[in-house]
Formats: C-alpha cells, structure tokens, sequence
C-alpha cells in the first residue's frame, strides 16, 4: 500500500468556508495505474495538491510509502517531494532556458548531485523515453510530446515511490495523448505507481482504476 | 556555480533594457566613487609629499610690524629679529624646543662664474635649513657645523642655478664668485620651487656688515602632539620676543609665525574629512543604482514565479531559492560594479595625466585598499538589493506550479 488517506477533510477559510474534501478514504497499492476523474471545482485538484505533499490538510491522515504527512516544515516537505513524488505537469513546466537534459536533471541539483554524475542519469532517463538525440534542444524547440517526455524523463530521474501526472494530456492532440499514455502504460508495465488526474474520460480509460470525486467525496 | 551562471545570464536577457539601465545606474554609481576616491587621494599624496619631504615640527618666526602702543611705545614700530633672540627663544621655552636656527638674507647678492651670473642673493643658514625646506641633495652635500663654525666659504645652489652658471660641467668642486668673494660649490640641491642659494649663517654673517638682525628664525619643536599644543607654543614665543623687543604679546601683526605643525595637523584633518565626504557622495549616488537593481529583481521575481513555484515542486528548498536570488543579486551588482570601477580608474589615469607632474594632483589612483572596501560595498549592497525579492520568492508555495501560465 503506498497511499493511504484517512478521512481527509481540506476547507478553504472565507467568509463562507468552502469544504472542498470530505472524508476521503482512498488507498492505492504499489504497482496500481489509478485515475483521479472529476469536473472542475469537484476537489480532484486538492486532492493532487494534498497526494503531492504542495498543499496542507485540515484533519485525517495521509501515508505515503509509510511515512506520515503531515505538519512538514517547508524543507522536509520539499525533501519528501523530492525523493518520493514525480510530478508530470498539464503544461510541462519546463525552465525554458534550460535544455532538455538540465531540465532532467534538475530535481537532483536540489539533491547535491554533482554535475557530471546528474547529467550522466538525465542521459539514462532521456534514452528511456527516446529523447536522447533532443538532449541540447531548448524546450522552444521540442513539440507538445517531446516536452512531455522530457517532463516524465525529469520526474523519473529521483526514482521516485509515486509518479502524480496532473492532466499529463490536457495541452496535447489525440495522437499525442496516446503515445504519452503508452509511454504511462509502458512505466507502470516495469512497476511504477502511477496516479493521473484528468476530466477526459478517454485517459480514464487506459487506467486499471478510475476514481471518481463529485463534490469533494469519492464517489467510485 | 555553473548553474548560477546560467540563472543570472538568463535573468539578464529576460528585461535587456531594464537590465542596461539599471546597470548602467550602479556603474555610473561606482564610477563616480573611485573617480572621486582617486582625486581626493591625487590631492591627499600631493599633501603629504609636501609635508613628508620638509620638517612639519618648524615654527618659523619672521619680525612684523608692531601696531598696538605697549609700555609708552607708539605704534607701527618695525620688529627686527636679532641673532641673541634665538638663545633666548631656546633658554626660556627649553621643554618644547629641539633646537632654534635662524636665516639671514642678501637678496641683492650677484653670484657669478665665469660663464654666467645670478641676481637672487642668497641665504645665510644652519645645517638645519635643508630639512626646513625639504631639499633634496643631487649631488654633494648640504652646509654642516664646521662650516658654520669655521665660517668657511662654501655654497649650496640649486640644480638649475648650476646649470646656469656652470652648464653640463659638474658644479661640485667648482668657484663661484658671490659680490666679489671665492666660494666653492660643496653640494646641488633639487627641489620643485625653492631655487636660492645658500651659505653658512656664520659667513653670511661676516658679510652682513656689522649688523645683527636675522631675517627669520626656525624653531624645531619637540613634544607637541595636538592643535592646542601648537597654539600654546605660539603664544610663548610671542611673550617671550614681546618682552625682549617690547611688544604687546596679543598683538599678531609684531610676528609673523608660520606654524607648520597646526598647519599639518588642520590639513590632515580636511583630507580626512574630504575622503569621508567623498565616501557619502559616492554611496548616495550607488544607492539610486541598489534602488533599480532591487527593482529588477522584484521583476524577475514576479515574472518567475510560475517557475519558482515548478522548482519548489521538484524539490527545491526555501532558502535554495532565496541564496539564488541574493546571489543573482549580488552578481549583477558587482558585474556592472565593476564596469564602473574599471571605468572610473581608466577617468583617474586620464586626469592624472591631465594634469601631469607638478599640477595639484598626485598619483590620482585607488590602491588595492579601496579596491577591496568598494568590492565589499557592492556585494553588500547586492545582497540588500536582492534581500526583499527574495523575501518575496519565499511566499511563493510550490501549488504555483499547478497553474496554468
């Protein structure tokens, strides 16, 4: 079990507090291709802030890969995110005067990874995802695919417990989509956890789990 | 420090302009600094060449005119300085006195070679007068005891008077006539104005046809440490010569002093005072480049903050970031710094030869001292400058990430 929430509530304060989770008990095994599904303003989006460690809960408990989240100072928190989390973002967000094979590397800058011994694993991870010859490219001059799987390479690269890929096809044409869901299938085929956050049914699909949030419960 | 490199060229193309003219504010800042350092330092070294190459512990004494009635004498009487003046001087303010000279002047005086002749007299002094005027020997010596003693006739002239009088032939060694009497030339002198020729006292003396008045006395004080010290032994010598020639001692114009101690001391403390404006003008002026240099980096702070917020996501610490932007901070400051420092020494140089040797400036340059103090100033005020950006980059929570541009 490498996820396991326990009635998670999260309400933004205001005038009129918004209860945006309620009681969310979820757990997700290791080795599980699961998708979060659920319009917009459901809570599916806090859900992947609290599951990514970028955002605190109000009560519960949340265990990832056995170690309680919870009250994190800012630093462990970003230790946490980066040994344990891969993010896979809906725009990429890459650093666009970085090439391909820096912006791989980075997460392992944060590290203290020597420079020689970083970019020698972000060549690894490029060449899994095929990018090898890419690797001086800015990300300016890569298509919507190729930046995705440059993102993934960046998010393998700290060998991380979980992947967290927030609409990974949300920016991209339905061919497109289909290769970077292959390249999702392929990762989870070699045992990675893999958890998506999406509106659009067809990435639903691909996955062995759809979990669906309709205003802030889990309602499948 | 790669990667910071990286970081900081990135920023710098983000906003060119902005960038230029920001830059453009701390190097005009800087620039101003050392330009203004280096001429305050041209005019500090020509100080202290003046006063390093003569004797700063001299009050001289010239005899002036009495113009207050004293004692039922009248006034504007005229006081003359006699030669027993100076044992007087010695005998009754012994603690502050090293040792009393005096000078005596022909200023009609014709000295003359076979080759050519000079009109400008000369002087009657003691070995002392050399570290008096600051004169440097070229070749020879200076007059010393015996000759005082044994009255010889021997004479000191200046380089270009031996030029003059002898041409390109040595001078040392040679006759000279001075109203019709033998000397012979026992040392040449260099010096940037002084041009006089000198004599022993005791034979100028011999000369001065009975008469007993000395055109100058120059005490050596010993012990004096502040203005007051030096005010103090002025008003001794006046009390001391007011009763000996019979003037008011509060009345200035019977002697001329010129204390060259105070003179020192008051110079130095203006220079002091000039580098320490000089220091507050040129930081004021930075302080407007410091000012644009924050602002670029709030700038580049906003404009970052999606990919902050992307870098948090991925694991970067808080104070990661914060040593990014302090240190991007620091590093535009002190690159554009020294733009201006490099400019600002080049300008110095140029003044400096501008006005060449012997002008009102010395060697107008910053030494490696104020080189360091500036480096240290400006990573200082690069990092204040990038202090509240960067207080600012850690509000920015990794959630940013998730955004859409």
């Amino acid at each position: 079990m490498i996820i396991s929430l326990k009635d998670i509530n999260k309400s933004y304060p205001g005038v009129v507090p918004l209860h945006v989770l309620k009681d969310i008990n979820l757990t997700i095994d290791k080795g599980e291709l699961v998708s979060i599904m659920g319009a917009s303003g459901s809570g599916k989006s806090t859900l992947l802030n609290i599951l990514g460690i970028l955002d605190n809960y109000d009560s519960g408990e949340y265990y990832l890969d056995g170690v309680l989240i919870k009250n994190l100072s800012e630093n462990k928190a970003a230790d946490l995110r980066n040994y344990m989390i891969g993010f896979v973002f809906q725009s990429f967000n890459l650093i666009n005067y970085k090439n391909a094979l820096e912006n791989v590397a980075l997460p392992l800058f944060y590290r203290g990874v020597s420079r020689k011994k970083r970019n020698m694993l972000a060549m690894e991870q490029l060449e899994r995802m095929g990018m090898a010859d890419r690797a001086t490219h800015l990300p300016s001059e890569l298509s919507g695919g190729q930046k995705q799987r440059v993102a993934i390479a960046r998010s393998l690269i700290t060998k991380p417990s979980i992947i967290l890929a927030d609409e990974p096809t949300g920016a991209l044409d339905s061919k497109t989509s289909k290769e970077v869901m292959q390249v999702f299938r392929d990762l989870n085929e070699d045992g990675m956890t893999i958890v998506i956050v999406t509106h659009d049914p067809g990435v639903g699909e691909q996955t062995n789990r759809i979990i669906r949030i309709v205003d802030g419960r889990i309602v499948s | 420090m790669i990667d910071l490199i990286d970081e900081i060229l990135a920023t710098l193309r983000h906003n060119k302009l902005r960038t230029a003219l920001t830059g453009f504010a701390v190097s005009w800042g800087i620039f101003l600094l050392i330009v203004l350092l280096s001429v305050s330092r041209g005019l500090i070294n020509k100080m202290e060449d003046m006063f390093s190459s003569r004797d700063n512990e001299i009050i001289s004494i010239t005899g002036g005119w009495a113009h207050k009635p004293y004692k039922g004498l009248t006034e504007d009487r005229q006081i003359k300085l006699k030669d027993r003046d100076m044992g007087i001087l010695a005998s009754q303010n012994a603690s502050n006195i090293a040792e009393v000279s005096a000078e005596i002047a022909s200023d009609s005086a014709v000295i003359m070679t076979s080759k050519d002749y000079l009109t400008d007299g000369y002087k009657g002094v003691y070995p002392a007068a050399q570290a008096t005027n600051g004169l440097t020997m070229s070749d020879g010596r200076f007059i010393n005891h015996n000759d005082i003693n044994s009255s010889r006739r021997v004479i000191v002239i200046n380089k270009e008077s031996a030029k003059t009088l002898f041409g390109d032939k040595k001078a040392v060694g040679e006759q000279v006539k001075v109203n019709d009497l033998s000397f012979t030339v026992v040392g040449v002198y260099d010096h940037e104005w002084t041009r006089g020729s000198f004599i022993p006292f005791t034979t100028a003396r011999g000369m001065s046809g009975g008469s007993d008045v000395v055109r100058r006395i120059h005490v050596k004080t010993k012990g004096l440490t502040s203005l007051e010290d030096g005010k103090a032994t002025e008003k001794a010598f006046r009390s001391t010569l007011g009763r000996v020639h019979t003037f008011d001692p509060e009345d200035e114009s019977a002697l001329w002093l010129w204390n060259r101690f105070n003179d020192y001391l008051t110079t130095s403390s203006a220079m002091n005072a000039i580098v320490f404006a000089v220091w507050i003008i040129g930081i004021l002026t930075m302080l407007s480049g410091i000012v644009g240099v924050s602002n670029i980096m709030f700038v580049s702070v906003r404009e970052r903050t999606h990919e902050i917020g992307v870098r948090r996501a991925i694991g970067a610490k808080p104070f990661s970031i914060l040593k990014q932007i302090i240190l991007e901070s620091v590093a535009i400051t002190t690159l554009f710094g020294y733009v201006g420092i490099v400019m600002g020494v080049v300008v110095a140089q140029l003044i400096g030869m501008a006005f060449g040797e012997g002008g009102v400036l010395k060697d107008p340059t910053v030494d490696i001292a104020i080189a360091v103090q500036v480096t240290v100033v400006l990573i200082i005020a690069g990092a204040l400058a990038g202090l509240f950006p960067a207080m600012k980059s850690l509000k920015i929570k990794p959630v940013e990430a998730l955004r859409d541009e």
